[in-house]
């Protein structure tokens, strides 16, 4: 009767549906979901994720924990940057990693490759195991993201680095309304286009807009116990990066 | 196209099921998302059985799925 509700996009749900429905989501879009991302961004998710690897500088050797890493961008990404070193991806959803597993990378990869099915909020995972944490665009869709960043904190070694890759708040009045207009009316149609599903991309923008801002979402880092938190706007905010040490 | 070998094992493969098999390296790094306690690895039955939690979770197509949504409560 009291359940705790959250947001679904601008909808009110209990807690307990959030995982379900985000299952939903991403199961419904996960064989169009690389497609997608190039439409609705204009390919600029690849620099924004290009631009988190920049600030990682992922090092030889380093083990990463890549949540909600669905089809494998970020994972390939540090692989590659690392030279050597070793990825697991973890996802919610099995569609996304079965998509994800079937990529060339994934093959030239997988000996440096784990894929898991889990829960950002109930890690897999021992205490003090990973060199890296990374979250990129997923954090949004966890139905309690503190409780993930609470997760993170545990999961990484002692000098390990978190960072999350999230869509963010323009910090212009009269951008954000041209962004609105944008993300509103185009992004919906262009997933009903091209992935036969209207309501999992109007899920998506209710997200974002539902989402903590910079500020906001610093604040949860360091409560999770982060040092050095910091964030990096990407694109005038329409993509923000977090950054934080377990130190 | 011209070398069939490298398709080979995959076209010889029981069923699509059975194509990715659950590297065992893997047991080391996963603990129970309940109980964060060691797991055991039945081969057969393709679980992850967690004896802390009383629960088994499946592993499909190669992929462990730590979600105790998704887990087999285990008898006695």
């Amino acid at each position: 009767m009291n359940e705790k509700t959250t947001h679904f996009g601008f909808q009110d749900i209990p807690e307990s549906e959030k995982a379900g429905r985000v299952q939903g989501v991403f199961g419904s879009v996960a064989n169009k979901y690389d497609v997608m991302n190039d439409a609705m961004s204009m390919g600029i998710h690849r620099i924004w994720k290009d631009a988190m690897m920049d600030w990682l500088a992922p090092r030889p050797g380093q083990r990463l924990l890549d949540v909600a890493g669905g089809t494998g961008d970020i994972s390939f990404r540090f692989l590659k940057r690392a030279g050597h070193g070793h990825a697991t991806v973890l996802d919610l959803t099995e569609p996304m990693l079965i998509e994800g597993r079937k990529r060339a990378e994934a093959a030239q990869m997988a000996g440096s490759l784990d894929w898991v099915v889990g829960d950002a909020m109930a890690l897999p995972f021992e205490d003090n195991t990973f060199d890296v944490y990374t979250i990129s665009f997923g954090i949004r869709n966890v139905t309690r993201p503190q409780e993930a960043l609470n997760e993170a904190y545990r999961v990484l070694k002692p000098g390990g680095r978190l960072m999350v890759l999230e869509f963010s708040q323009i910090p212009n009045d009269m951008m954000q309304k041209v962004y609105d207009l944008y993300s509103f009316n185009i992004i919906p149609r262009l997933g009903k286009a091209i992935a036969n599903d209207r309501d999992s991309y109007q899920y998506l923008v209710e997200s974002i807009r539902k989402f903590p801002d910079q500020e906001t979402f610093l604040g949860m880092v360091k409560q999770a116990g982060f040092e050095q938190a910091k964030y990096r706007n990407l694109t005038m905010g329409i993509a923000c990066l977090h950054s934080g040490w377990k130190l | 196209m011209n070398d069939d070998n490298n398709t080979a094992p995959q076209d010889s493969a029981p069923q699509a099921g059975a194509r990715a098999s659950f590297d065992r390296h893997m047991l080391e790094a996963l603990v129970c998302p309940r109980t964060q306690m060691r797991l055991e690895y039945d081969a057969e039955k393709q679980e992850l059985i967690s004896r802390s939690a009383n629960l088994a979770y499946p592993i499909r197509d190669g992929i462990p799925v730590m979600l105790v949504d998704e887990a087999r409560t285990l008898e006695d």
